[in-house]
C-alpha cells in the first residue's frame, strides 16, 4: 500500500438535494460503503469502478475516503436506486448500507 | 502461487488470462469454495449465522424496517449469486486459461471465501498475528493471507487491461 496524495483525498461530489424537495419521500438517498479489515484497497477500487463506471481516479479517491475517513458516500438517488446499488456493492461483498440524506 | 519467473496470472488482451498455479493450490481453491457452498447449503437461514453475516450483510444500520424489506427484495438473488460464483470457481479451479468474465468470478468467489474466514478468524486491521508455529489457527491464517494473494493479482491482472 502506498501513500495517499493529494489528489487523491479530493472530497467527493454529492448532489445536493434541491431546495423545492419538502416531502420526506422525495428526499435522495446516499449509499455508503464502510472501511473494513478483509477487502483489499484495490479490490474496492476495482468494485466501485465496475459496479458505477467511474474513472480510476474517482473510484481510487473515493476508496482512500473509505479507507481514512472510515466510510465515503459513493452514489445517491431514489430509495429504488440505492437499494440496487447497495445489492451490487452486497454482491461483491463491499459492507454497503443506505440512508435518507 | 508459481514461485518462478512466470507471473501467476499472464494477460493475453483484455479476455484472455493464463494462470500460472501449482496442481495442489487448484486443489486448495476448488476445496474451499466448496466448503462455503456446504456452509450456505447447511443453514435454513444463513443470514443468521454469525460466521456468514459478511457474505449477508444488513441495508441500514440501525433501521430494522428498511433491512427487513431489503432482506425481501434480495436475499434469494444474493444466495444464488453466491452459490453460482462459488460453483464456477470451484469447477474452473483447474482451468489453465480463463476468459475475463470467469475471472471476474474467481475475483468475486475467492473474496467471498475471505470474507468467511476473515470473519472467523475475527481479522482486524492490525493484520497477520504473533502466532507459535504450533498454534491450532494458523493453517486458516496462512489459507487467508494465500487468498488475499491471490484476489490481489486477480484485481491486478483485471485492472491492467480495463
Amino acid at each position: 500500500m502506498r501513500s495517499p496524495t493529494a489528489a487523491d483525498v479530493a472530497p467527493v461530489e454529492v448532489e445536493e438535494p434541491s431546495i423545492d424537495t419538502t416531502l420526506k419521500v422525495d428526499q435522495p438517498w446516499i449509499v455508503l460503503v464502510w472501511n473494513d479489515p478483509i477487502n483489499l484497497m484495490s479490490y474496492v477500487t476495482y468494485v466501485l469502478q465496475k459496479v458505477f463506471g467511474y474513472s480510476h481516479e474517482k473510484a481510487e479517491s473515493l476508496m482512500l475516503d473509505v479507507h481514512e475517513k472510515g466510510r465515503a458516500v459513493v452514489s445517491n438517488g431514489s430509495k429504488e436506486k440505492a437499494e440496487l446499488d447497495v445489492f451490487r456493492l452486497h454482491e461483491h461483498g463491499l459492507w454497503a448500507t443506505m440512508q435518507q440524506d | 502461487m508459481a514461485f518462478g519467473f512466470k507471473r501467476t496470472i499472464q494477460s493475453k488482451g483484455p479476455d484472455r488470462f493464463i494462470i500460472n498455479l501449482r496442481d495442489d493450490l487448484r486443489e486448495v481453491i476448488a476445496a474451499v469454495c466448496d466448503d462455503v457452498l456446504a456452509a450456505l447449503d447447511d443453514e435454513n437461514a444463513p443470514e443468521r449465522d454469525p460466521m456468514l453475516r459478511r457474505v449477508f450483510p444488513v441495508a441500514h444500520a440501525s433501521d430494522e424496517s428498511v433491512n427487513e424489506a431489503y432482506r425481501d427484495l434480495v436475499h434469494s438473488d444474493l444466495l444464488r449469486t453466491r452459490r453460482e460464483a462459488l460453483e464456477r470457481v470451484s469447477a474452473t479451479a483447474r482451468d489453465t486459461e480463463l476468459d475475463r468474465a470467469t475471472l471476474e468470478t474467481w475475483m468475486i468467489g475467492l473474496n467471498t471465501v475471505r470474507l468467511v474466514l476473515g470473519t472467523r478468524l475475527d481479522v482486524s486491521e492490525d493484520g497477520f498475528p504473533q502466532l507459535e508455529p504450533d498454534d491450532p489457527e494458523l493453517p486458516a491464517w496462512a489459507l487467508y493471507e494465500f487468498l488475499g494473494v491471490l484476489v490481489g493479482t486477480v484485481v491486478d491482472a483485471l485492472a491492467r487491461t480495463v
